[in-house]
């Protein structure tokens, strides 16, 4: 009897598959183990996790390593992935003039327009003027409501701005019913003697008078031309609870459409594509333009830039491997990121449109036989090179309950998707497409805001809930889970990630619907869109419907919502499709390391 | 004592009006109503006391410079949030968030100005 292991090196995780092969040819698995990839995949510090992981497996079934008989690598696709992100408008104000954000407590409702006048100055305000009048946090409450009680009977006085959080407790003691808006941090950019507008929503709404450019003349005064200028502030400003617009003769305001280049497809035909008209109408470009040799963008463009980007850090790591590294696959997603204006008062951000792009770069064969070599050193056991990773893939899939051939396998993991059918004769058809995990995550980030890529990703791969007492919290679902002790207070009112083991807490301030639309947003973005293009290229004809099962694989299909988009999106075509479960006990896991272990029982 | 108003208790005994009126600000900011009576006991119990008498679950216990801030069905003595002659800006968060407790909003720094939040 031999012990025989196969195993997969990806670009996350190390795994291995340990079997047994009797004389007569039976075959029994036996044991199975996971790691982190150690190093870059394809690179020699892998040997380190390898080791780790056939120790670990090995042990289950209490043996030393030395038993192995033979250890067998997949040979790696050599593609590796990165993302970049590009915002293509932008919003600047030259001269500070607009004020709108979501201050927790603003005070009074409604709208007002007036002169800016400084609380120290207010004693020289005229009778007949309309002000509106600004507080910085040198006065408490109590004097900004008792200068402007003394001064009410004479002054028009009908709005306030001020700096500290102190809206309520003002409007409390104020003699006269005015809306106040609190929490502006720069208040000494507040220009005086302007004309300004100030719109408090009512509870439960958003403002309407500001965030509507007619809105705005109105309140202003504004003729067409102005109108026009103002739109963009109006846009930025839809949503908010409160905002403060101020007239500045010469303040400008606009909306840049930036330089976004063109990306050109060098394939069987030469086709250049706008950045700005929009991912669907790349992705068809990038479909007309063929068999792809490169692709590189305009020069000194965004476009441009972000694929040189992609290129240098992807030439960086295959470096020994490819002198040139060309890009022979892009996937673009439309999406919107929050980015902060440029002179704002409050730290305003406005949602600019952006466009993502996955790129896949493919090398020439990652020094697998090396690592192997080295294994067999440092091991003392065989180690051989064997089977391409897709073909493993789609052997290993097999091993799933109720597949049959034709079978296509969809392996989708951080970097790149891809897939694979297996033709009842034996014939192979493989594909690597650039866009999976990492993309959704840099979404995610993007849409949401998020200063950390960490809490991106977790928001990607765990579900949430929100804390609504000590003792129980809202799930996204909507049932409720509730607690024995009390729940730390720290978390209280937070929109928590449900982690094993522990409850992660999302710091910002976003609502757990939004969350919700924006993470299931990007999976379906990206692998939907994905699964479908992988699936056309492989299929007998290119037509999905020549494909009975799809079994879904790869880090990716452990994902807890993933795999049911992708059964749903799939049904359209009659296709079978499912998260895999190897060998009917490892889930999607280990298909190519059990693909080599079975790869190895045909070449006897 | 039976309390029949929605609001934000706070039970006293010697309490530093200067800190009194900052908490008092800081619920009146959020839009909660609250009401002060003078207790007795120690700040566990008057926080404990006011949680459990508060028709929103929310209570504040105050003796001399030490405030306790306690939400109902909590054990006595496992205060939410604790200060000891602490600075304005502190009674004023403390006050806030015995509001927030009852809005279920997440709640300000205590602490640390900006810092993370230690009990």
């Amino acid at each position: 009897m031999k012990l025989i292991a196969g195993v997969d090196i990806g670009n996350s995780t190390t795994e291995v598959c340990i079997g047994s092969v009797g004389e007569d040819g039976s075959f029994h698995f036996l044991s199975s183990a996971s790691r982190i990839t150690t190093g870059t995949k394809g690179t020699l510090p892998n040997v380190h996790g390898i080791k780790a992981a056939l120790m670990e497996a090995m042990d289950r079934i209490r043996q030393p390593l030395e038993a192995l008989d033979l250890v067998r690598l997949n040979e790696a696709a050599p593609v590796i992935g990165d993302t970049a992100m590009e915002t293509i408008t932008e919003t600047i104000i030259t001269e500070s003039s607009m004020i709108g954000h979501n201050p927790s407590t603003p005070a009074g409702a409604g709208e007002a327009e007036g002169y800016l006048i400084h609380l120290e100055n207010i004693w020289k305000g005229k009778p007949g003027v309309p002000y509106i009048a600004v507080a910085a946090n040198k006065f408490s409450y109590e004097e900004v409501a008792a200068r402007l009680n003394q001064h009410i009977p004479e002054l028009d006085i009908r709005g306030l701005i001020l700096q500290a959080d102190e809206a309520v407790l003002v409007e409390n003691r104020l003699n006269r019913q005015i809306p106040i808006i609190d929490e502006v941090r720069h208040i000494e950019r507040v220009p005086e003697e302007k004309l300004a507008a100030i719109e408090v929503a009512l509870p439960g709404t958003g403002i309407r008078m500001l965030s509507n450019p007619y809105g705005i003349a109105t309140l202003l005064g504004l003729d067409a031309e102005e109108t026009k200028a103002v739109t963009p502030i109006a846009k930025s400003l839809i949503g908010k609870r409160s905002a403060v617009v101020i007239r500045t003769p010469n303040g400008n305001i606009r909306e840049n459409v930036l330089p976004a280049g063109e990306i050109n497809f060098h394939g069987t035909q030469e086709i250049r594509v706008n950045i700005d008209t929009g991912a669907d109408t790349i992705m068809d470009s990038l479909q007309k333009a063929g068999e792809i040799r490169d692709i590189d963008g305009q020069q000194d463009t965004n476009v441009g830039n972000m694929l040189n980007r992609i290129k240098k850090s992807m030439t960086d790591v295959a470096a020994e491997a490819d002198h040139e590294a060309r890009i022979t696959d892009i996937l673009a997603v439309d999406t919107m990121a929050p980015v902060e204006i440029s002179g704002s008062l409050a730290g305003e951000t406005c949602m600019e449109k952006a466009v993502g792009i996955a790129a896949m770069v493919k090398t020439k064969h990652l020094p697998m036989q090396k690592i192997a070599e080295r294994l067999e050193q440092e091991l003392h056991i065989k180690a051989v090179v064997a089977g391409v990773e897709a073909v493993m893939a789609a052997l290993g899939s097999l091993t799933t309950p109720g597949t049959r051939l034709p079978l296509a396998i969809l392996d989708m993991g951080g970097g790149s998707t891809d897939a694979a059918v297996l033709e009842a004769d034996g014939g192979v058809r493989t594909t690597h497409q650039a866009g999976a995990g990492e993309l959704v995550t840099m979404l995610i980030q993007t849409e949401l805001g998020l200063g950390s890529r960490t809490t991106a990703e977790q928001i990607k791969k765990y579900p949430m809930g929100k804390v609504e007492s000590l003792f129980h919290m809202r799930l996204e679902n909507g049932s409720m889970q509730f607690f024995e002790e009390s729940i730390d207070p720290r978390y209280y009112g937070h929109v928590v990630l449900l982690a094993p083991g522990e409850m992660l807490k999302v710091e910002e301030d976003i609502p757990m619907e939004k969350i919700l639309e924006v993470r299931r947003e990007a999976k379906r973005k990206v692998f939907v869109r994905n699964a479908i293009r992988a699936l056309e290229k492989v299929a007998p004809d290119h037509d999905l419907r020549k494909i009975p099962n799809v079994v879904l694989v790869g880090g990716s299909a452990e994902d807890f919502e993933i795999p049911e988009m992708l059964t749903e999106a799939l049904a359209e075509y009659r296709i079978v499709c499912g998260r895999g479960n190897i060998r009917g006990t490892e889930g999607p896991r280990n298909a190519v390391a059990t693909g080599l272990l079975m790869s190895y029982l045909s070449s006897r | 004592m039976i309390v029949n108003k929605p609001t934000v208790i706070i039970y006293t005994r010697d309490p530093d009006e200067d800190l009194l009126r900052e908490i008092c600000a800081g619920i009146e900011e959020e839009g909660v109503l609250y009401e002060v009576h003078s207790g007795k006991g120690d700040m566990d119990t008057l926080a404990y006391e006011a949680a459990k008498d508060s028709m929103l679950g929310s209570g504040i216990g105050m003796e001399g410079r030490r405030i306790a801030m306690q939400m109902a069905r909590l054990p006595k003595g496992k205060n939410v949030f604790e200060l000891n002659d602490p600075r304005f800006w502190q009674c004023r968060n403390l006050g806030s968030n015995s509001a927030r407790a009852v809005k279920k909003m997440p709640f300000k720094p205590i602490y640390t100005e900006n810092g993370e939040m230690s009990l």
